[in-house]
């Protein structure tokens, strides 16, 4: 049971991640930068809890808070620059922060223990669920409260106006912008909304890992936050969960094949874009189901 | 002169050489986004998949330095076209992000192959200018740095002299500034990004086999650096633009080679992202860049 229960955990960090690349993508943007987010998120939630003894929820809230800032921050120089370009600029954000924590010395001694980011040594000792003596069950039932809570927001801003709006901004932004739509507080909403879930998905992360080094935040892993929607698909929420899904069983479910397993792994994103280029869940898809839902009558006013 | 003058100027002129290898890799870049505005992810591992190539002949034959060369420029071209049928021709014309996402797992797929077939382990790459030094007064100017700039400014001689003194040159260009209007024209679409993706294949196998024999191994660890220098000087220059990837790319090196004097190789690489950064903020289109903001 243990087993399924971290691998729940980590699905949730996964969903989260992809989920923040999710909203910038709505408005028609690929970000690099949700690894630097996540990156924020979990130093700081780390420093929170491991350095200044808050307890976990206000650290968690204060990862998010992070995120979101340096978000918003990202999201105005990311106005003056899109597409390909906003690509690089995000990415050279993922890897300023990468350099910063690697640079970053920041330590105490507790009894024989050394506490806190030692550069390039790695960041030690954040044991919060340990020390109070959580099971597993219990962090994956407390990192599922945070997504299940993301997932319900997400939701129903998709059905709101903010999430049209967002969408608008993705198909045309010309068009957006001509029937009234503000461009600049879409795009650094999007941007300070991807900040708040990826630092929040950080935060989560860096209690459940006990140990935080700057390596894992890296290129691969910003590519990863936008390979989930991108892979699953930006037609609904449920995109970025079926790419994260994807992706895990691929990775879990291939072991058999052992060393093939990582050669398999790129064929299959190659073939899985050249079968679907919208992802797996598409605003087509989505379309036509919620067709199917619909009372039959509606679609004969519908005429073509 | 002082020391630190003596070395300042020492670091400019390695910085100066080892940019080339940079501006070769992101002319690659460059050219694929003018023709196609679209991203390939997998250029870099391109080139570094036909220096493995070449690596493999120099293995089985311990031939001259020249075949081992000549392989890798072929491989990676191939390699180029591989890529382009898979990640590009069968693509929504219209929706960037597939072919990017495509190219990313392909990215993943040449790298695994690379570290599968070498068992991840750095292979010593053979050095056609051993230990060369060349005494230019107070400075030296490494033999192998010396050779991979020469290499390279014939390559990009070679280059120029293909975009604008050829009829496949022209075809080239037509395609990048107006793709329906080159294709009313009689120019086949398909034909001519074949072949952007051949040629810049094999200049990214120059570039690799220059690399290799510069820094003296392969190493599969090369393949994500070595992507992100060449998309950072293919934004330098202005994406699209060839002059400016080859000052960009010359630039980065410099850089580089003085932040890591001055500040160590810790703070290399932010010194590096924060001149991009600065860059996109003041200057989004690039040294040369005519479009803002793609």
């Amino acid at each position: 049971m243990e087993f399924y229960f971290a691998l729940a955990t980590l699905f949730g960090f996964r969903i989260l991640l992809g989920l923040s690349a999710y909203v910038v993508i709505l408005t028609g943007q690929i970000s690099m930068a949700q690894a630097g987010f996540y990156a924020l998120g979990a130093y700081t939630a780390g420093a929170a809890t491991a350095l200044w003894g808050w307890p976990i929820v206000p650290a968690v809230l204060l990862g998010a808070i992070v995120g979101a800032v340096f978000g918003f921050l990202v999201g105005f120089p990311a106005l003056r620059v899109r597409g390909l370009f906003l690509v690089i600029a995000t990415l050279a954000f993922t890897e300023i922060v990468r350099m910063v924590f690697l640079n970053l010395k920041y330590t105490i001694r507790v009894g024989d223990r050394t506490i806190g980011p030692a550069a390039a040594e790695g960041f030690r000792g954040i044991t919060y669920y340990f020390e109070n003596g959580w099971s597993s069950l219990q962090i994956a039932g407390f990192t599922w409260l945070f997504v299940l809570a993301v997932l319900l927001a997400f939701w129903l801003m998709d059905r709101s106006r903010a999430g049209v709006v967002l969408r608008a901004v993705g198909e045309d932004e010309l068009a957006a912008s001509s029937v009234g739509i503000n461009l600049t507080a879409a795009k650094v909403s999007a941007m300070t909304l991807g900040g708040l879930v990826a630092g929040l998905a950080g935060a989560l992360y860096a209690h459940y890992a006990t140990y935080l080094s700057q390596e894992e935040f890296g290129v691969l892993l910003a590519s990863f936050a936008v390979a989930y929607p991108l892979i699953g698909g930006t037609g609904s929420v449920l995109g970025p969960i079926a790419g994260v899904l994807f992706f895990s069983l691929l990775i879990d479910g291939l072991r058999f094949l052992g060393d093939w397993r990582n050669l398999l792994f790129g064929v299959l994103i190659v073939a899985m874009m050249n079968v679907r280029p919208h992802g797996i869940i598409d605003v087509r898809l989505v379309r036509r189901l919620a067709a199917l839902l619909r009372p039959a009558p509606k679609r004969a006013y519908a005429g073509d | 002169m002082t020391d630190l003058a003596i070395d300042v100027v020492q670091q400019l002129l390695n910085g100066f050489l080892f940019g080339s290898s940079y501006a070769l890799i992101g002319i690659g870049f460059t050219m694929i986004f003018g023709v196609m505005d679209k991203l390939n992810l997998a250029f870099a591992v391109t080139g570094l998949a036909g220096a493995y190539t070449g690596l493999l002949l120099f293995h089985l034959t311990r031939g001259p330095f020249i075949l081992v060369f000549l392989m890798a420029v072929a491989a990676a071209g191939l390699i180029g076209l591989v890529i382009e049928l898979a990640c590009f021709r069968w693509m929504p014309r219209d929706y960037p992000l597939a072919p990017l996402m495509a190219t990313m797992g392909m990215l993943f797929f040449v790298d695994e192959v690379v570290s599968h077939a070498t068992h991840g382990r750095p292979m010593a790459f053979p050095a056609p200018m051993g230990q060369v030094m060349m005494d230019v007064g107070p400075w030296l100017v490494r033999g192998d740095l010396g050779f991979m700039f020469l290499v390279s400014l014939a390559v990009m001689g070679a280059l120029w002299a293909l975009v604008y003194k050829t009829r496949l040159g022209l075809a080239t260009r037509a395609v990048s500034q107006q793709p329906v209007a080159a294709q009313l024209c009689g120019i086949g679409l398909t034909r001519v990004n074949a072949a952007v993706f051949i040629i810049t294949g094999m200049v990214g196998g120059v570039a690799g086999t220059l690399i290799g024999s510069a820094v003296g191994n392969l190493s599969p660890l090369l393949s994500l650096p070595l992507t992100v220098k060449g998309l950072v000087t293919a934004v330098l220059g202005g994406l699209g633009s060839i002059p400016g990837a080859i000052v960009a790319g010359l630039l980065l090196g410099i850089v580089e080679y003085e932040a890591l004097y001055f500040f160590g190789i810790g703070y290399r690489d932010m010194v590096t992202y924060l001149l991009l950064f600065a860059f996109l903020v003041f200057r989004p289109g690039g040294l040369f860049g005519q479009r803002v903001g793609r």
